[in-house]
C-alpha cells in the first residue's frame, strides 16, 4: 500500500461530508417542506452563524455550537473549513475546472493579507452601513444568498485556490485565531521529505513551506491535498510542534491593530447607521421574533434561511435603498402573509436574530399595524360586498360591520392587530391595498383576542324550510 | 373539387356543427335527471355518516352520479388552519365517508383539493381533512400555485369573463361539492355556491367585481354533479374563519341536492334566525338559470335519523 492511500481515503470521506452538506443545503432550500429537518439543523452547525448566535445569545443551540466548534478548532485545526463549509465544497468543484484549464501550481504565502483585507472591509462596511462582511463574505450566507458573488468566488478559486479562505473569509479569520496553535495538525517530516515540493504546489491555502518544513496551522484547511500527493508519506497528521516562528509581539500587534480597526469602525459607523433609518413611513415589517430593528441589524447575518423556510413566501430580502436594510429579511404582505400559528422562521434562524417563539407567544407578537384606507375600499368605491380582509384576519381585528355606506364594511380595531399582513394580501385593490400594514421598529404584544365561551344555540324548528 | 365532393364536405361540416350542439357541454354535465327523486333532501341527526347514508339513499344513491372508472373530484372546504371543532372546514369524517362510498362504486380516481386562504400545508393539516382523505384512499392534491390552474372563458354575458379552474376540476367526470355551512363576513354565507371560490385561482377578481354577481358565475362553466351541505355545527359570527368569540348553532343537519341554488336557499333558512341578511348571490344564481330558489316549488324530502 502506498503511503498516501490512507490519506486518499480520508480525503474522500472529507469530500463526501462537505459535498453532502453542499447538496443537502441546496435541496432543502428548494424543498423546505420535504427537508424540514435539514434546514432546521444544518445552518446551525455553521461556524459563522454560531459565532453570531453566541454574541446575540438568542439561542442556546448557537451558544453551545459555537463553544463546541471553537474547542474542536483549538484541538483539530480548521477542519470546519475542509469538512463542513458548503462554500469550501463549492470551491472543490472549482478546482476540478482549474485542473482542466490551468496547471500553474500554488506556492507558499505568508498569509498576511488576512490581517489587512478583512478588517478594512469591516471598516468600510460599518461606515457605509452595509454589513457585507456577513452578507457577502461570511461563507454560509454567501453560499445561500450571495448568488452574484458565487461567480466571483468560483473565478477566484479557479485562479487562486482557496485564497478566499486565506485572505477574505471572516469566519476563516476567527478560526485562524483559534487554530493557529492547534493541538493537532499536519507536519512535514524533515527526515523523510524528498524536497520535491509536490505538497506545496498542491496546497490551495498556501500555508505549506517546503524550504523550512513549516506549516501555518492557522491557515491549513485540513483539506488533505498535500498529504495525498506526497510520494513518501512525509506529511502526517498528529500532535503538532508548539513552536512557530515569531509568534509573540508581532502577532499581538497584528491582532491589536485589527481589533482597534474594528472597534473604531463600529464606533464611528454608529452615527452614520443611525441616520440611515430615520424614515418612519417606510418602516419595514420584521419577521416574528426579531424583537427590534436594532436587534435584527446587530445579529442577522443575511443567511436567508428564514426566507427559504417561510411556508407562505412572506419573508423576502429587502431591496431598500437604505444600506443597512439591504438584503435583510422583511415581510412583504403582497407576496404572502405571516401565518397565525407558524413559528418556522424563528426555529430555523441559526443566529438568534429571530428568537424562537412558542405558538402562543407568536399569536400575540405584533409585527406592525394595519391602516384602513376607507375611500379606496371596494365596498365604498364600487358599492359591492367584499370583506376579504376580515375573512383572512386571524385575530378579529378587522371585522365586517354595518357602516355609514349602508352595507357591511371593514372596521379595524388595532388593539388586536398583529400586523401579519393577511388583510393586505387578501384585499383586491391594487397596486396599493386599501388596508396596508406598516412595520414597527420594536415588536409589541397585541391584546389577546376576545374569548366568549358560548353554548351552541339550539334551533327552535326542526326544519326551517 | 367537383360539385359532388363539395356538397359532401358541406353536409359533413353541417353534421359536425349540428352534433356540437347535441353533445353536452363540459365533461361533468350531470346525467339525465332521473325522475322520482326529491329535488332536495334534508336529514336531521347527530351521526354525520348515517345522515349522509340516509340522504344519499333518498336521492337515489351515489351510484346515480358515480360510475366505474370515472374521475371524481370531491371539493370540501379546507381553507382554514383551524381544528375541526371550529367548524370552519368540512368535517373530516364526512369527507372520508364520501370517499369510501365513491371508491366502493369503482371510481378510478378520487381527488380532493382546496385553494386555501391560510397557508395550504397548515390548512390541509390542521383541518384534519388531508389525513382523513388519504386514509380513505383519495388523492389530496395541492392548489397553492397558479401552475395547477387553467384559464377558461365562462360562457354567456358575465362580469368575470374568464377565470382559472384547477386542472382536477376541469378533468373530473363527477364533482361532489361538500361545503360546510357557515357565516361569511363578505358574502354573508358560505355553502354550495360560495365553495366554488376554492376551485379557482384568483379570488380577488370576484371581490373586485362584486361577490353577489360573480360567485354564481363560477358554476356557469361547469356545475358540480352533486352538492352536499354539512350543517351540523353552524358558525354564526365572524365567518368564514371564526374567532374565539364566535357563536354557533347546533343545527345537526345535512342537505343534499343536485341544485346548488335550492340547497343554498335551504341552507340560508337554517341561518336566517341568526339575523344575517340573505346573500344576494342566491337570487342572482336563480336568475341566470343555475337552479330554483323558491323552495315551495320543489320536492323537498325531510328525514330524521
Amino acid at each position: 500500500m502506498k503511503p498516501n492511500e490512507r490519506m486518499k481515503t480520508i480525503k474522500l470521506i472529507r469530500r463526501i461530508i462537505a459535498w453532502g452538506i453542499f447538496v443537502l443545503l441546496i435541496v432543502s432550500f428548494h424543498k423546505p417542506d420535504a427537508f424540514h429537518w435539514v434546514i432546521k439543523y444544518l445552518p446551525k452547525i455553521q461556524f459563522g452563524q454560531s459565532l453570531a448566535g453566541f454574541f446575540s445569545r438568542g439561542s442556546m443551540t448557537a451558544v453551545l455550537t459555537f463553544l463546541t466548534l471553537s474547542v474542536l478548532a483549538v484541538i483539530l485545526g480548521r477542519f470546519f473549513c475542509g469538512f463542513l463549509c458548503p462554500l469550501g465544497a463549492f470551491m472543490d468543484f472549482a478546482f476540478f475546472v482549474r485542473s482542466k484549464i490551468k496547471k500553474r501550481p500554488f506556492s507558499f504565502s505568508t498569509g498576511r493579507p488576512h490581517w489587512l483585507i478583512f478588517p478594512s472591509l469591516l471598516l468600510i462596511s460599518f461606515w457605509v452601513g452595509y454589513p457585507f462582511p456577513f452578507g457577502q463574505l461570511e461563507p454560509y450566507s454567501l453560499f445561500v444568498s450571495g448568488h452574484a458573488f458565487l461567480l466571483l468566488v468560483m473565478l477566484l478559486a479557479i485562479f487562486a485556490g482557496r485564497a478566499f479562505c486565506a485572505y477574505l473569509c471572516p469566519t476563516g479569520l476567527a478560526l485562524r485565531l483559534l487554530a493557529g496553535q492547534s493541538l493537532l495538525g499536519f507536519k512535514l517530516d524533515p527526515a523523510t521529505c524528498l524536497n520535491c515540493g509536490a505538497c506545496q504546489k498542491a496546497c490551495p491555502a498556501f500555508c505549506l513551506n517546503v524550504r523550512d518544513k513549516s506549516l501555518d496551522r492557522g491557515r491549513c484547511l485540513v483539506c488533505l491535498e498535500c498529504a495525498t500527493v506526497c510520494p513518501n508519506g512525509s506529511l502526517r497528521y498528529g500532535l503538532a510542534s508548539p513552536a512557530t516562528p515569531n509568534p509573540g509581539r508581532r502577532r499581538f500587534l497584528r491582532l491589536a491593530g485589527a481589533g482597534a480597526m474594528a472597534a473604531g469602525a463600529y464606533l464611528t459607523g454608529e452615527n452614520l447607521r443611525a441616520r440611515t433609518f430615520a424614515q418612519p413611513d417606510s418602516q419595514p415589517i420584521m419577521p416574528p421574533g426579531a424583537l427590534s430593528l436594532a436587534h435584527l441589524n446587530a445579529h442577522c447575518t443575511l443567511c436567508h434561511t428564514c426566507i427559504a423556510v417561510c411556508p407562505n413566501g412572506a419573508i423576502q430580502p429587502s431591496h431598500s435603498g437604505t444600506p443597512i436594510l439591504t438584503a435583510k429579511p422583511f415581510l412583504d404582505p403582497y407576496m404572502g402573509f405571516c401565518q397565525y400559528d407558524c413559528v418556522v422562521c424563528g426555529e430555523a434562524c441559526p443566529t438568534g436574530a429571530l428568537s424562537p417563539l412558542t405558538v402562543e407567544a407568536k399569536r400575540l407578537t405584533r409585527l406592525g399595524l394595519a391602516r384602513f384606507d376607507r375611500p379606496e375600499c371596494v365596498v365604498i368605491k364600487n358599492s359591492t360586498s367584499c370583506g376579504a380582509c376580515a375573512e383572512l384576519c386571524p385575530t378579529g381585528a378587522v371585522r365586517m360591520a354595518p357602516g355609514p355606506s349602508g352595507q357591511d364594511e371593514p372596521t379595524l380595531d388595532t388593539d388586536y392587530c398583529i400586523g401579519c399582513g393577511a388583510c393586505q394580501k387578501a384585499c383586491p385593490v391594487r397596486p396599493v391595498s386599501a388596508i396596508v400594514v406598516t412595520g414597527l421598529s420594536i415588536q409589541q404584544t397585541a391584546k389577546a383576542p376576545r374569548v366568549v365561551i358560548s353554548e351552541d344555540l339550539i334551533p327552535t324548528e326542526d326544519f326551517p324550510f | 373539387m367537383d360539385r359532388r365532393s363539395f356538397i359532401k364536405t358541406l353536409l359533413g361540416g353541417a353534421a359536425v356543427l349540428g352534433l356540437g350542439n347535441v353533445i353536452p357541454r363540459g365533461p361533468g354535465a350531470p346525467m339525465a335527471l332521473a325522475q322520482g327523486f326529491p329535488d332536495l333532501v334534508a336529514v336531521k341527526g347527530t351521526d354525520v355518516a348515517a345522515m349522509y347514508d340516509r340522504a344519499l339513499e333518498a336521492i337515489g344513491g351515489l351510484g346515480r352520479f358515480v360510475g366505474k372508472g370515472q374521475k371524481v373530484l370531491i371539493k370540501p372546504n379546507m381553507g382554514w388552519a383551524v381544528e375541526p371543532k371550529r367548524a370552519a372546514n368540512t368535517s373530516p369524517e364526512l369527507l372520508a365517508h364520501i370517499i369510501k362510498n365513491a371508491k366502493a362504486l369503482g371510481a378510478a380516481k378520487i381527488s380532493v383539493f382546496d385553494n386555501t386562504c391560510d397557508n395550504w400545508r397548515s390548512a390541509y393539516g390542521e383541518s384534519g381533512l388531508e389525513e382523513a382523505a388519504n386514509a380513505a384512499g383519495a388523492e389530496v392534491a395541492p392548489a397553492n400555485s397558479e401552475r395547477y390552474f387553467q384559464k377558461v372563458t365562462i360562457p354567456g354575458d358575465t362580469k368575470l369573463g374568464e377565470t382559472s379552474y384547477h386542472e382536477l376540476y376541469l378533468e373530473a367526470d363527477v364533482i361532489i361539492n361538500v361545503p360546510v355551512l357557515k357565516h361569511h363576513g363578505g358574502a354573508k354565507m358560505t355553502a354550495a355556491l360560495k365553495n366554488m371560490m376554492g376551485a379557482i385561482w384568483d379570488r380577488s377578481d370576484l371581490h373586485w367585481g362584486g361577490l353577489d354577481r360573480c360567485i354564481p358565475e363560477l358554476m356557469l362553466y361547469k356545475k358540480p354533479t352533486l352538492n352536499i351541505v354539512e350543517a351540523q355545527r353552524v358558525l354564526l359570527t365572524n365567518g368564514p374563519r371564526g374567532h374565539a368569540d364566535s357563536k354557533y348553532l347546533a343545527a345537526n343537519m345535512l342537505l343534499a341536492s343536485t341544485d346548488p341554488v335550492a340547497i343554498d336557499s335551504a341552507a340560508y333558512r337554517i341561518m336566517a334566525e341568526s339575523g344575517i341578511t340573505e346573500p344576494g348571490y342566491i337570487a342572482h344564481a336563480a336568475s341566470i338559470g343555475l337552479g330554483q330558489n323558491d323552495l315551495s316549488r320543489l320536492n323537498v324530502q325531510r328525514l330524521t335519523v
